[in-house]
């Protein structure tokens, strides 16, 4: 694939993803580390790395626009969050001190629950 | 003092779930909302809307966290990044104004069906 023919397909399917997450709330990262894989060959630890500096600037664009219509509570988020960066942090490190393959079944499991939690909600909507 | 107690243990609660959350991320490169919201709405007394809210902007300093690791690392791909983050940022005003239009449970059972089925590849394929 050329460098351009790439950087539409990245921009096209960031777009995808963004819009599958502002509907569902789920489908960034689930998405994206899947997709760097399967369709443009990272390794699984690219594939999570790069996803990370994704959902960065996405969740920021996302709780800029949620705060403008005054939902949520950003300060109880952020220190939520600056909680959350000590656990990722040790995260990240284990990531980077397992295998591929334990990360790739892990997150094949993420998928599975997500996907079963999805179904579920769809169906005990039923009228 | 019972509203002190209570309101401790809420914030211990909370900075349980964002441990967990800050946890997930990292190890699986995700932003922890899978993990965070439903916590939230079970553990931490939240409703759906408020429990997303909160989980997206607890996933900021979350995801700057694991991204300064792996960057440490050596493992980001920043241009590739740079890209996809271009179009989701644009896809999640997208979605936030198709959300009143879209058939949310239909929308629920494909996504689900369809993670299923990546599921499945990320086990097997190689």
């Amino acid at each position: 694939m050329s460098t351009l023919a790439l950087l539409v397909a990245l921009v096209a399917f960031g777009a995808l993803a963004g819009t599958l997450a502002g509907l569902l709330g789920v489908g960034g990262g689930i998405l994206l580390v899947p997709f760097l894989v399967l369709a443009v060959g990272m390794s699984q630890h690219e594939a999570e790395a790069t996803s990370l500096l994704v959902i960065l600037p996405t969740a920021l664009a996302a709780s800029l626009a949620l705060r403008r219509r005054d939902v949520g509570d950003l300060p109880v988020a952020l220190a939520l969050g600056t909680v959350g960066a000590v656990g990722a942090v040790a995260g990240a490190l284990l990531a980077l001190a397992l295998p591929a393959d334990v990360l790739r079944l892990g997150f094949a499991l993420l998928l599975a629950i997500a996907g079963v939690r999805l179904v579920r909600d769809a169906r005990a909507r039923v009228p | 003092m019972a509203v002190a107690l209570s309101s401790r243990l809420q914030y211990g609660r909370l900075g349980a779930i964002g441990l967990a959350g800050g946890l997930f991320s990292g190890l699986l490169g995700v932003g922890g909302g899978v993990v965070m919201v439903p916590l939230l709405v079970l553990w931490g007394g939240y409703g759906q809307r408020d429990a997303h809210a909160v989980s997206l902007g607890a996933i900021i300093p979350i995801s700057a966290a694991g991204v300064l690791t792996f960057g440490a690392a050596g493992e980001i791909r920043v241009w590739e990044a740079l890209a996809l983050a271009v179009g989701s940022i644009a896809g999640a005003q997208i979605g936030a104004h198709l959300l009143a239009r879209a058939d949310e449970r239909k929308l629920k059972l494909a996504f689900g069906v369809f993670l299923l089925v990546v599921a499945v590849v990320m086990a097997v394929g190689r």
